[in-house]
C-alpha cells in the first residue's frame, strides 16, 4: 500500500468513531429528542405563548391524579393523605397508572424469583435452554401477547373452556386489574428472573463455604452471604419493571379498555382527538416520573456496581435428587407448584393464540381463520389492512431499523464502558427513549418529521415508512447497548491498548478486537433490535394510520373485531415471522466462538 | 585492583548517546491527586531504564503516558526531541507489553504477533510470515505460530506479548510489570532472556516494575519512584550503594537507618584538641578525624553511642547522578558539604556490612529472630530499642556485639541544625 493511501486511510479510520458518534447522536437529535420536544413544547406553548394554564389544569384535575390533585388546589398534605388513605379515595389517571404499575412489579418479582432460584440454583436437563428462553417473552409483540391473553383468559378462552370441562363455574378476566397484572408478570417476571440468576450465578462459593465456617447456617449464609449480592439485581428488574409497566400501552388497550385507562392510553386518547396540548402535558407528567425512577435506579446501579470477577459458582442442586429427605420433598413439591403456575402464565396464552387460530367458536378445527387472511390479501379494499404487506413492511423496517440501530447502540456501548469524561451524561442521555412514550414519539415524528418541518425556506418531510424505521431503531438499540456493554466492560482495556500500540486506530481495534470477542453479544443485539422492531406497536400505529406502512402488530389490531380468530391466525403470522428472523440472525451471526 | 574493573557499570548508553524518551515536567493529575508530579527524566536511545517503586508510586502512569495511553496533565513528553504529547498511541512507534499480556484470545499466536504488520510493513523488506517466524524464533517460541493463546502457559504467553511488541520494529519498548503474574524461578529466568533480547536488538527500553531486585539486575539505569516524584536516577549499583535518600535506601535492599547528630570533634584537623576557651568554639570546628587506618571520620552521636562514619570530602552533585560513575563515586560517602557539629545527620549501613565482633563502631545488641534463607542468615537485633538487620553466614543467638566499617556507611541527609536543608 502507498504512503499516501495508508496516510489517508489512517486519518478516516481515526475520525471513525467520531463520525459514528455524531452520527448516533444527530439521528437521535432528529427522530427521537426533536420530535417529542415538539410535542411536548405544546404542553406549555399555547398560541404562541409561554403558559403553565395546561398543565396547571391538568395537575388541579381530579380526573389525572386523583386526590393529589388537591395538593395544587391549595390543600395541606395532611388532609390530602387522609383522603388517600380514605377508602373512597380517587386514584385518578396516574394514580392508577402507578398503582398498576406497583401490583404489576411485586406480582413480576414473585413471579420471577422463584424461576431463578430453580435456574440459578438446580441442575437439570434443558436448563440452559430454559434460561434463553426466559428473554422469549421481552419481545414477543405486546398486541400479539395481549390477543393470546384474550384467547386463554377471555369469556370463550382457554380458561373457561377447561373450566366448564371440569364442571367449574365460567370466570371473565377480560377488561379487569388481573388480567393486566397477569399479563405485565408475563412480560416482566421472565426480566425479573433472568437478572436475578445473573447475580446468583455470579455469587462466588467461597464466600458462603467461608460464613459456614464461621458458624453461619444454611439460612444464615444465605441472607447474610448470598441474598446482600441479590438485592440489587431484584431491585434493578424491579425498577426496569415499574417503568415498563407505568408506560404500557397495547396490553391495557386490548385487555382494560378505556374503563381501565393508563396514562399512555389517555395520552393516545386526547392525540386521536387532536387535543395535543393536554396528551403533551399528560405525556410530561408521564415521562417525569419514569424518568425519575430510572435516574434513581441508574444512581443506585452506579454505587452498586460490582467488577465482573471469576467466581467460582455454587453448587447446583439435582432437580431429582439422590435421596428423597422431606426438605428436598417440599422443595420439589413447591416448583412443580410453581412450574404448573408458570406454565399457565408464560405457555397458555401463546398456545391459546395457536389453538384459537384453528378452532371456531364451537371447538370444531378449521382453517377459516387462514382463509380470512388470504381473501383479504385478494379482495380487500385500499382502505384495508390486508396481510401481506403487513408481512412485507415487517420484514423490510425490521431489516432498515436493525441495521440502523446495531452501529447507534454500539458506539453508545463504546463510550458509555470506554470513554473518560462524559460517559454518564451520554449513557443518559441514549437510554432516555426507555422512558419516553411511544405515542409521543410517534406523534412528534407523525407532526415534525412526516408533515414536514421548514428549515430555512426548505420544507423537509420524510416518509412514513422511514420515520417508522426511524422510531423502531430508536426504540431497539438501547437493547443492543444492553447487549455489548457487558461484554464490552468485562473485556481488559490493556486489549485495546495493546492494539493501539501496535498501530491500530481507536476505531480498528474496535472492530479487529473488541466486536470479534463480544460478537455473541452483537448478535443477540441484532436479534432483539429485529424482534423489537416487528413487535413494536404504539409508534407504528401513530405513524401508520390511513397510510399503506402498516406492519404486522397493527394488522392484528385492526383484524381484533367480533371474532378473534383473524387476529389469531394473524398473530400466529407473527409468531412464525419473528421466529425465522431470530433464526436467520443466529445463522448470519456466523460461527460464534464461545468466550 | 580487580575490583574496579568489577564494580565497574556494564557496558551502557554514555551521556553522549542521544536521548530518545524525554518527560520535561510531566504531571498528570486524576482530580485532586497528582498520580505523577512534575517529572523530568530522559532515557538515551538503546537504555535499559527501569522504573521502580512502590504500587501506587505513579510508575505505571508514567509508562502509560511514554505509551500515549494518558495524556500529560501538565508538561512535555519527547521521542528524540519531538513532542508527542498529543500524538495517539497507534501514531508513536512504542511497543507495550502490560502486565496481563493483553493477548487477543480470537487470534493465534502468528496472528497475535502479525497484528501490528497490519499498519506498517514489517522492518527490512521481509514479509509478514517471515517476520513472524523470526519474533518467535527470538523469544524461544517457534513453531508455536498455529496456537491458540489460551493454550500457552504464563511464560510463553508473555514471550508472545513481547514478540508482537516488537514485530513492528517500534522505536520504544514499554514492559509495565511484565514478570508480575510468574513465579520467581522463572520470573528469573525471564528476566534474562528479555535482558539478552533488548542486548541484541538495542532497543530502548522502559521497564516498570516494583521489584527492586529485578530492576537493579537488568537495567542501565534505574529511577526510584515514590509518590509521583522521581527519587534517584542513576545505576543500579549507584541506587544500591549511594542512596540519595532515606527512602531509596529503605526501599532499596534491605538497609539500616541510623538518625543522629553530629559530636564535636574530638580532635581537629591538625591533631590539636579543641581547649575549652580556645580560639575556635566547638560548634565551629570541623569534626571530622582520622581513624586508626588514617582515613577520614566523622563522629556522630547515636542514641546512647557515638559512630564513626567516613568522610570524603562531600559530593554536592550526589541527588543529580545521572552521568557516568566511577567506582569512586560508587564508593562516596554522601556527605553534602563540610559536616559540622550539631548537624543532624541520617545514614544507612548495609546488613551484610554489619559484622560480629568488629573493632569499630561496636553496638551491644540482643538477637531478636533469625531467618534462615539458604545463602545466608537474616538476623534481627534489637540495639537501643530500635531493629537493626545483618545477615550472618551462621545463625546468631542470646546477645553479640557487631560493628561495621566507617567507610560501609552511607549518609543520606545532611542537614544543619537550624532545620535547613545542607542536601541541595
Amino acid at each position: 500500500m502507498s504512503d499516501t493511501s495508508r496516510r489517508l486511510r489512517d486519518r478516516v479510520e481515526r475520525r471513525a468513531l467520531t463520525a459514528l458518534t455524531a452520527a448516533t447522536v444527530a439521528v437521535l437529535v432528529v427522530v427521537f429528542y426533536y420530535p417529542v420536544g415538539t410535542v411536548l413544547v405544546e404542553a406549555v406553548v399555547v398560541d404562541g405563548r409561554l403558559t403553565l394554564a395546561v398543565f396547571a389544569d391538568l395537575l388541579r384535575d381530579p380526573f389525572y391524579l386523583g386526590e393529589f390533585a388537591r395538593l395544587f388546589t391549595g390543600e395541606g398534605p395532611v388532609a390530602v393523605a387522609r383522603a388517600v388513605a380514605a377508602p373512597d379515595r380517587r386514584l385518578g389517571i396516574v394514580g392508577f397508572t402507578a398503582y398498576q404499575a406497583v401490583l404489576s412489579t411485586i406480582v413480576s418479582v414473585a413471579l420471577g424469583l422463584p424461576a431463578a432460584y430453580v435456574l440459578a440454583r438446580f441442575e437439570f436437563p434443558g436448563r440452559r435452554t430454559l434460561r434463553s428462553v426466559t428473554i422469549l417473552p421481552f419481545v414477543l409483540p405486546s398486541i400479539m401477547v395481549a390477543v393470546g391473553f384474550v384467547a386463554t383468559f377471555g369469556r370463550n378462552g382457554t380458561l373457561n373452556a377447561v373450566l366448564s370441562a371440569i364442571g367449574g363455574p365460567r370466570v371473565d378476566l377480560m377488561f379487569s386489574l388481573e388480567a393486566i397484572l397477569i399479563a405485565h408478570a408475563f412480560y416482566n417476571a421472565p426480566l425479573v428472573a433472568r437478572v436475578t440468576t445473573a447475580a446468583w450465578e455470579s455469587v462466588d462459593a467461597s464466600a458462603v463455604e467461608t460464613a459456614r465456617s464461621l458458624g453461619a447456617g444454611p439460612l444464615r449464609a444465605f441472607l447474610d452471604v448470598v441474598a446482600p449480592q441479590l438485592y440489587p439485581a431484584v431491585l434493578t428488574s424491579a425498577a426496569l419493571t415499574f417503568v415498563f409497566t407505568f408506560g404500557t400501552f397495547p396490553i391495557v388497550l386490548a385487555l382494560g379498555g378505556f374503563e381501565l385507562a393508563t396514562v399512555e392510553v389517555f395520552v393516545y386518547r386526547l392525540a386521536r382527538d387532536l387535543q395535543y396540548a393536554e396528551a403533551a402535558a399528560l405525556a410530561l407528567v408521564e415521562l417525569v416520573i419514569a424518568l425519575g425512577v430510572l435516574f434513581a435506579y441508574l444512581r443506585y446501579e452506579a454505587a452498586t456496581a460490582v467488577s465482573s470477577r471469576r467466581a467460582r459458582p455454587l453448587p447446583r442442586k439435582l432437580l431429582w435428587p439422590d435421596a428423597w429427605t422431606p426438605r428436598a420433598l417440599a422443595e420439589r413439591a413447591g416448583i412443580v407448584t410453581y412450574a404448573g403456575f408458570a406454565a399457565v402464565v408464560f405457555f397458555a396464552p401463546i398456545a391459546s393464540m395457536v389453538l384459537a387460530s384453528v378452532t371456531t367458536a364451537d371447538g370444531s378445527l378449521t382453517l377459516d381463520h387462514y382463509r380470512f387472511l388470504l381473501t383479504r390479501q385478494q379482495t380487500g379494499a385500499a382502505f384495508q389492512v390486508r396481510p401481506w404487506p403487513a408481512v412485507r413492511n415487517s420484514v423490510l423496517f425490521a431489516g432498515a431499523s436493525a441495521m440502523v440501530a446495531l452501529p447507534m447502540g454500539v458506539v453508545v456501548a463504546v463510550i458509555t464502558t470506554r470513554a473518560s469524561r462524559g460517559r454518564s451524561l451520554v449513557g443518559a442521555v441514549a437510554m432516555a427513549p426507555f422512558a419516553v412514550s411511544g405515542i409521543v414519539v410517534g406523534l412528534g415524528l407523525l407532526r415534525g418529521l412526516v408533515f414536514g418541518v421548514e428549515v430555512a425556506g426548505w420544507r423537509i418531510a420524510v416518509a412514513g415508512s422511514a420515520a417508522i424505521v426511524a422510531a423502531h431503531a430508536v426504540a431497539g438499540y438501547p437493547f443492543v447497548v444492553r447487549t455489548v456493554a457487558p461484554g464490552l466492560a468485562s473485556l481488559d482495556a490493556s486489549l485495546v491498548e495493546s492494539a493501539r500500540a501496535l498501530g491500530a486506530s481507536r476505531a480498528r481495534a474496535l472492530f479487529d478486537i473488541e466486536l470479534p470477542l463480544v460478537w455473541p453479544g452483537v448478535v443477540a443485539g441484532a436479534a432483539f433490535a429485529v424482534a423489537i422492531s416487528m413487535g413494536e406497536f404504539t409508534a407504528t400505529v401513530v405513524l401508520a394510520t390511513g397510510t399503506d406502512a402498516y406492519t404486522m402488530p397493527v394488522a392484528i389490531e385492526r383484524f381484533i373485531g367480533r371474532r378473534l380468530g383473524p387476529a389469531t391466525a394473524m398473530g400466529v403470522v407473527l409468531l412464525i415471522v419473528t421466529g425465522v428472523s431470530f433464526l436467520v440472525i443466529e445463522r448470519l451471526g456466523g460461527e460464534v466462538r464461545d468466550y | 585492583m580487580r575490583s574496579v574493573t568489577t564494580e565497574a557499570e556494564p557496558t551502557r548508553p554514555g551521556p553522549d548517546v542521544p536521548i530518545a524518551v524525554e518527560f520535561d515536567g510531566v504531571t498528570k493529575r486524576y482530580g485532586e491527586t497528582a498520580a505523577v508530579d512534575g517529572v523530568d527524566l530522559a532515557v538515551r536511545e538503546g537504555e535499559f531504564f527501569t522504573v521502580v517503586g512502590p504500587s501506587g508510586c505513579g510508575k505505571t502512569t508514567m509508562l502509560r503516558l511514554v505509551a500515549g495511553f494518558e495524556a500529560p496533565t501538565d508538561g512535555r513528553v519527547r521521542f528524540g526531541g519531538t513532542d508527542v504529547s498529543g500524538v495517539p498511541p497507534e501514531a508513536r512507534d512504542v511497543g507495550v507489553v502490560l502486565q496481563n499480556y493483553a493477548l487477543f484470545p480470537h487470534l493465534t499466536v502468528g496472528e497475535n504477533v502479525g497484528y501490528g504488520l497490519r499498519f506498517s510493513a514489517p522492518p527490512g523488506g521481509v514479509s509478514r510470515e517471515e517476520r513472524i517466524g523470526t519474533l518467535l524464533e527470538l523469544v524461544d517460541l517457534p513453531e508455536m505460530s498455529d496456537r491458540d493463546p489460551e493454550s500457552l502457559s504464563g511464560g510463553q504467553k508473555q514471550r508472545v506479548a513481547i514478540a508482537r511488541a516488537l514485530a513492528p520494529g517500534p522505536d520504544v519498548l514499554l514492559l509495565d510489570e511484565p514478570m508480575s503474574a510468574l513465579d520467581a524461578r522463572l520470573r528469573e529466568r525471564l528476566r534474562l532472556q528479555v535482558r539478552s533480547i533488548q542486548r541484541s536488538l538495542g532497543i530502548t527500553t522502559v521497564y516498570v516494575t516494583h521489584d527492586q531486585e529485578e530492576a537493579l539486575s537488568v537495567s542501565d539505569r534505574v529511577a526510584v519512584v515514590r509518590d509521583g516524584s522521581v527519587a534517584q536516577v542513576a545505576p543500579p549499583r549507584t541506587v544500591y550503594r549511594r542512596p540519595a535518600s532515606r527512602f531509596v535506601a529503605e526501599f532499596v535492599g534491605d538497609n539500616n537507618v541510623f538518625e543522629g547528630v553530629v559530636a564535636a570533634g574530638a580532635t581537629s584537623p591538625e591533631g590539636v584538641a579543641p581547649a575549652t576557651g580556645g580560639v575556635a568554639s566547638a560548634a565551629e570546628a570541623e569534626p571530622v578525624e582520622n581513624d586508626s587506618d588514617g582515613r577520614q571520620v566523622v563522629p556522630v552521636d547515636v542514641r546512647d553511642a557515638t559512630l564513626a562514619v567516613a568522610y570524603d570530602g562531600g559530593s554536592a552533585e550526589r541527588a543529580s547522578d545521572e552521568g557516568v560513575t566511577t567506582a569512586a563515586d560508587a564508593n562516596g560517602t554522601g556527605w553534602s558539604g563540610t559536616p559540622r557539629p550539631g548537624d543532624r545527620v541520617v545514614f544507612c549501613v548495609r546488613p551484610q556490612h554489619l559484622q560480629v565482633e568488629r573493632a569499630q563502631n561496636r553496638l551491644r545488641a540482643g538477637v531478636e529472630s533469625a531467618e534462615f534463607l539458604g545463602e545466608t542468615t537474616r538476623v534481627h537485633l534489637t540495639w537501643s530499642g530500635r531493629q537493626v538487620v545483618l545477615s550472618s553466614e551462621e545463625p546468631l543467638s542470646g546477645s553479640v556485639t557487631v560493628g561495621f566499617d566507617p567507610r560501609d556507611a552511607h549518609v543520606v541527609e545532611h542537614a544543619a541544625p537550624d532545620g535547613t536543608a545542607d542536601t541541595s
